[in-house]
C-alpha cells in the first residue's frame, strides 16, 4: 500500500471520526438550554422562534433533516449572507444545544389541514 | 420700535389698485370674474368674490371710515390661486396649517367652499405628502400639499424623496416672502428663505417661484403637466405672500391657460420591431415589471395580453401591481430559476436592472454574480433617462443592457403586442402553448411550495407572519379591496397566496423606504378609494407606524375608512438584523442587537394610542385563534365608513 493511499485513508478516517464526534456532540445537545441560547443570538430573528422560517430571510429549520457537521459547518461558514458564528460568540456545545431544539421541535402542520390556505 | 408699513399707509398694498381678470380660460371650474379693488380705493360697484353678496360686500366697505379701508379688501391674489387649482380638477388638499400661506388656506376654505379642493387636515407634512403619494397610487394622478415655509418643506422632505423614487405624481406648494421689508420680526422672517425648494430640488421635478399673478396660474398648469408625464414626479410651487395676501393689481389681464391632455412617449417605431423579433424568436423570453405610471392607467393589461401571446415568463418586481399574481405565466416566485434560463429578457420600467438580474452576498467581502447565463440578451423599455438627478443614487447601478428604448412601458406595450402578433407563426404558437404549460405547472408548484410554507409554525405565538396575512385575507376576499400598504412579509405572503388581479390590489412599497410612509400613504389611498366603495387595507409595521401615527387621526377627522393591522415585532426588525450581522463580524456578543433597535419594555399599546385619536381598535392581539374575529369586527367598522386598527403581536419575518 502506498504512503499516497495510507494518507487518503488516513485522512477519511479522521473525517469519520470528527463526523462521529459532531454526531455525538448533537446527541448530548440539551434542547431546552439551546432554544434558550437561539433566541439569544439572534437565530429567531431570521429562522422564526419556533424554527418554523422566515418568509424572505431563512429556511425552515424545525426538524432540521441537516446532519449536525453540515449544520456546524454552516453556522462557521456560511454559505449565503447568513452571519457567520465563530466559536468566541457561539461554542461547540451551545450549538449541539441549539441543534437539539431545533430537532426537539414539532412537525409542521398540513398546509390541507388549514382551511385559510384552502380557500 | 419700528412701525408695521401698513400703519404707515405706505405699504406695497398701497401700490395696487382695482384690477380686471380678463380671458379666463373655459376650463376654469369657477372663474373669478370680480373687478378686485386696491384697499385703499374700496370700490363702488364692484362685484364681490364668490360667497358673498355684492350689496353686503359695499355696504361693509362703503361705511368704512378711511383708516378702516386700509385693513380690508375686496379679493386677493390668493383666490386667483384657487381658481387655478380649481381648473385642474384636484379633489384634495391634504395639509398641515402654516401661516405663510394663511392668505391661501383661507381662500381655499371660503372663496373656494372648501370643495375640489376639500382641506384635509394633517397633523405633520411628512403624513401630508405621503397622504398624496398615496391617493395618486390609486387615481394615477396628484392632489394638493401646502406646506408650510421652510420648516413645513423641511417635515415634508423624506416623503417627497419616496414620491420621487416611487414615480409619483405630486403637486405641492410652499410659500414665502421675498420682500424682506414686509416679513414680520422673529418667526415669520425664521420661516422665511432665499430660495425655499432648493432643499428638496434634487429629488423633484421642477419648482418655480412666481412673480406675479399669471406667472402663478401658468406655473400651475405647467406643475401639473410635468408631475404627470413620466416619469412622474413631484413638483413644488412658492406661493409668495405678497401675491396671496395683495389685492389682485388693478392693471392685471388675468386668464389660465387651459390643462393640455397628456400622451406619454412611446418607444421608437423601429426599436420596438426589433424587441418584438427578439421576443419572438426568443426560446425563453422571460418579461420583467416594475415601477410604470401608477393607478388605473398601469401595464397590467397589456402585459397579460402580451405575456399570453408569446406564453412566455413574467416576472412582476412589484413596484405595482403589474401581473395577475395567480396567472399561470407569473412566475415571480421563480425568479431565480427563470432568470438563469432565459436567453432573452425585457424589462419594462426597472428601477434596478442590474440588481435583479444579479445574486449579490452582502458579507465582509460584498461580491455579486450574474443571475443570468451567457449571450441572454437584454431590453429596457423606461422613460426613466429622460429625466434623471445626479446627487441621490435611486438610479441604482448601471445595467448594460444591449437595447435601452426610451419611453413608457404602458403607453410602449401596445405597438409591441401589435409588432409581436405580425410575427408569431402557426408553428410558434404551437411551440408558444407548449412553453406556457410548463410554466403553468411550475407556477403551481410553487404555490404549493408557498401554502406549504404558511403552514409552518401556524398556530404559534407571536402570531406567524403568514397567519397574520392570510386571517387578513379571509376577511377581505370577497370585498373590493386594496392593500394599499404591506411591510414585509406580508407582502411576500399576499402576493403567493391572495388573488391580486387588479392595479389597486396592491400599491407597492414607499418608493425610497423611507420609514414613516406606511401610516399617511394608507390613509391617502383610502381616500380615493372611498369613491370608488372599496375596502382599504395596510399592514403596517410598528415601527413605521409610529413615525406617522397621527394619520390615524386624519382618517378619523375625515371619516375615510381604512382597516390598518399593525404587524407589531416590536423592534425595527430590519436593523435588528443588521446589527447582529455586524456583532458577528466582529465577534462580539451578539446578544445586545436588541439596544436600540427594540421596541419593547415599555410596549406600545398601539390599540390605545388609535382609541385616542377616535380611531375603534383592538388589540394586542397575541393569539392566533382570536385573530380572525377582531379582523372581522375591524372590517365591520371599516365597511360603516370608519378607520379601524387591529394590532398583532408577530414573528420578526
Amino acid at each position: 500500500m502506498s504512503i499516497r493511499i495510507l494518507a487518503v485513508l488516513a485522512g477519511a478516517l479522521a473525517a469519520l471520526a470528527t463526523a462521529a464526534s459532531a454526531e455525538e456532540h448533537a446527541a448530548s445537545g440539551n434542547a431546552k438550554a439551546g432554544q434558550q441560547e437561539y433566541l439569544a443570538i439572534g437565530c429567531w430573528e431570521c429562522h422564526g422562534s419556533e424554527g418554523q422560517g422566515g418568509a424572505i430571510t431563512g429556511p425552515r429549520l424545525a426538524q432540521t433533516k441537516m446532519p449536525y457537521e453540515a449544520f456546524l459547518q454552516q453556522l462557521r461558514e456560511p454559505v449565503n449572507a447568513m452571519p457567520p458564528y465563530e466559536p468566541k460568540i457561539l461554542s461547540d456545545a451551545d450549538a449541539a444545544n441549539i441543534y437539539a431544539f431545533l430537532k426537539s421541535l414539532p412537525a409542521s402542520p398540513s398546509a390541507k389541514d388549514i382551511p385559510l390556505l384552502n380557500d | 420700535m419700528s412701525k408695521r408699513p401698513e400703519a404707515t399707509g405706505v405699504g406695497r398694498r398701497n401700490f395696487l389698485k382695482a384690477a380686471t381678470l380678463a380671458g379666463a380660460a373655459a376650463t376654469v371650474a369657477t372663474p373669478l370674474k370680480a373687478v378686485a379693488q386696491g384697499q385703499a380705493h374700496p370700490p363702488k360697484k364692484a362685484k364681490a368674490p364668490q360667497g358673498v353678496s355684492a350689496a353686503q360686500k359695499a355696504a361693509e366697505t362703503q361705511n368704512l371710515p378711511a383708516a378702516a379701508a386700509h385693513l380690508i379688501e375686496q379679493t386677493s391674489g390668493s383666490d386667483y390661486m384657487v381658481d387655478a387649482f380649481k381648473s385642474l380638477g384636484i379633489e384634495y388638499i391634504a395639509a398641515m396649517p402654516g401661516s405663510s400661506f394663511r392668505g391661501l388656506q383661507e381662500s381655499f376654505i371660503n372663496y373656494g367652499k372648501n370643495k375640489d379642493p376639500e382641506w384635509l387636515t394633517c397633523l405633520h407634512e411628512e403624513i401630508s405628502v405621503a397622504m398624496a403619494q398615496g391617493y395618486a397610487k390609486v387615481e394615477g394622478k396628484p392632489i394638493l400639499n401646502l406646506v408650510h415655509a421652510t420648516v413645513g418643506l423641511q417635515h415634508a422632505s423624506m416623503a417627497v424623496y419616496n414620491a420621487y423614487c416611487d414615480r409619483v405624481p405630486i403637486c405641492m406648494v410652499t410659500a414665502n416672502i421675498a420682500d424682506a421689508t414686509m416679513r414680520r420680526p422673529g418667526v415669520e422672517t425664521d420661516h422665511t428663505v432665499q430660495d425655499g425648494p432648493v432643499i428638496v430640488r434634487d429629488y423633484t421635478k421642477w419648482d418655480d417661484s412666481p412673480a406675479s399673478l399669471q406667472h402663478f396660474g401658468e406655473s400651475t398648469i405647467r406643475s401639473y403637466q410635468i408631475a404627470m408625464t413620466p416619469p412622474m414626479g413631484p413638483v413644488i410651487l412658492v406661493a409668495d405672500s405678497a401675491l396671496q395676501e395683495d389685492p389682485i393689481p388693478e392693471d392685471a389681464k388675468l386668464s389660465l391657460p387651459k390643462l393640455p391632455r397628456f400622451a406619454a412617449a412611446q418607444g421608437d417605431v423601429g426599436a420596438v420591431a426589433e424587441v418584438a423579433k427578439m421576443l419572438v424568436e426568443a426560446e425563453n423570453p422571460l418579461i420583467m415589471a416594475d415601477r410604470g405610471v401608477p393607478g388605473p392607467n398601469g401595464v397590467m393589461p397589456h402585459l397579460v395580453e402580451l405575456a399570453e401571446v408569446l406564453q412566455c415568463s413574467v416576472v412582476d418586481i412589484g413596484g405595482r401591481m403589474n401581473f395577475p399574481n395567480q396567472h399561470p405565466l407569473n412566475q415571480s416566485s421563480r425568479r431565480g430559476g427563470v432568470l438563469s434560463q432565459a436567453d432573452v429578457v425585457l424589462g419594462l420600467d426597472m428601477v434596478d436592472f442590474w440588481g435583479v438580474t444579479h445574486r449579490y452576498r452582502d458579507q465582509l467581502h460584498r461580491t455579486s454574480s450574474p443571475a443570468l447565463k451567457p449571450g441572454t440578451k437584454t431590453v429596457s423599455i423606461s422613460s426613466f433617462d429622460q429625466f434623471i438627478h445626479s446627487n441621490y443614487q435611486n438610479f441604482q447601478r448601471f445595467e448594460a443592457v444591449d437595447l435601452e428604448v426610451s419611453g413608457d412601458g404602458a403607453a410602449t406595450l401596445p405597438s409591441l403586442i401589435e409588432a409581436v402578433k405580425k410575427l408569431v407563426t402557426a408553428d410558434k404558437k404551437s411551440a408558444y402553448e407548449g412553453r406556457g404549460k410548463k410554466l403553468a405547472q411550475a407556477r403551481q408548484q410553487a404555490y404549493e411550495r408557498a401554502k406549504a410554507e404558511a403552514a409552518s409554525g401556524w398556530d404559534i405565538q407571536p402570531i406567524s407572519t403568514a397567519r397574520l396575512t392570510m386571517e387578513v385575507w379571509n376577511q377581505i376576499k370577497n370585498e373590493d379591496y386594496s392593500l394599499a400598504v404591506a411591510t414585509q412579509p406580508a407582502g411576500y405572503w399576499s402576493h403567493h397566496l391572495w388573488k391580486m388581479d387588479k392595479a389597486h390590489h396592491y400599491l407597492g412599497d414607499s418608493g425610497a423606504y423611507g420609514v414613516g410612509y406606511g401610516g399617511g400613504g394608507a390613509v391617502g389611498a383610502a381616500l380615493a378609494n372611498r369613491k370608488h366603495g372599496r375596502l382599504t387595507v395596510a399592514i403596517i409595521g410598528d415601527g413605521d407606524l409610529m413615525v406617522s401615527p397621527s394619520s390615524l387621526w386624519t382618517a378619523a377627522k375625515h371619516k375615510i375608512p381604512i382597516l390598518m393591522v399593525v404587524h407589531n415585532n416590536r423592534f425595527y426588525f430590519q436593523e435588528v438584523m443588521h446589527l447582529q450581522a455586524m456583532a458577528n463580524r466582529h465577534m462580539r456578543d451578539p446578544r445586545t442587537a436588541h439596544i436600540g433597535t427594540e421596541i419593547a419594555h415599555p410596549d406600545i399599546d398601539f390599540a390605545k394610542m388609535a382609541q385616542s385619536f377616535g380611531v375603534h381598535a383592538e388589540g394586542p392581539v397575541t393569539d392566533p385563534a382570536k385573530l380572525g374575529a377582531a379582523l372581522q369586527r375591524a372590517v365591520a367598522v371599516v365597511k360603516r365608513g370608519e378607520p379601524a386598527l387591529v394590532d398583532v403581536v408577530s414573528q420578526g419575518r
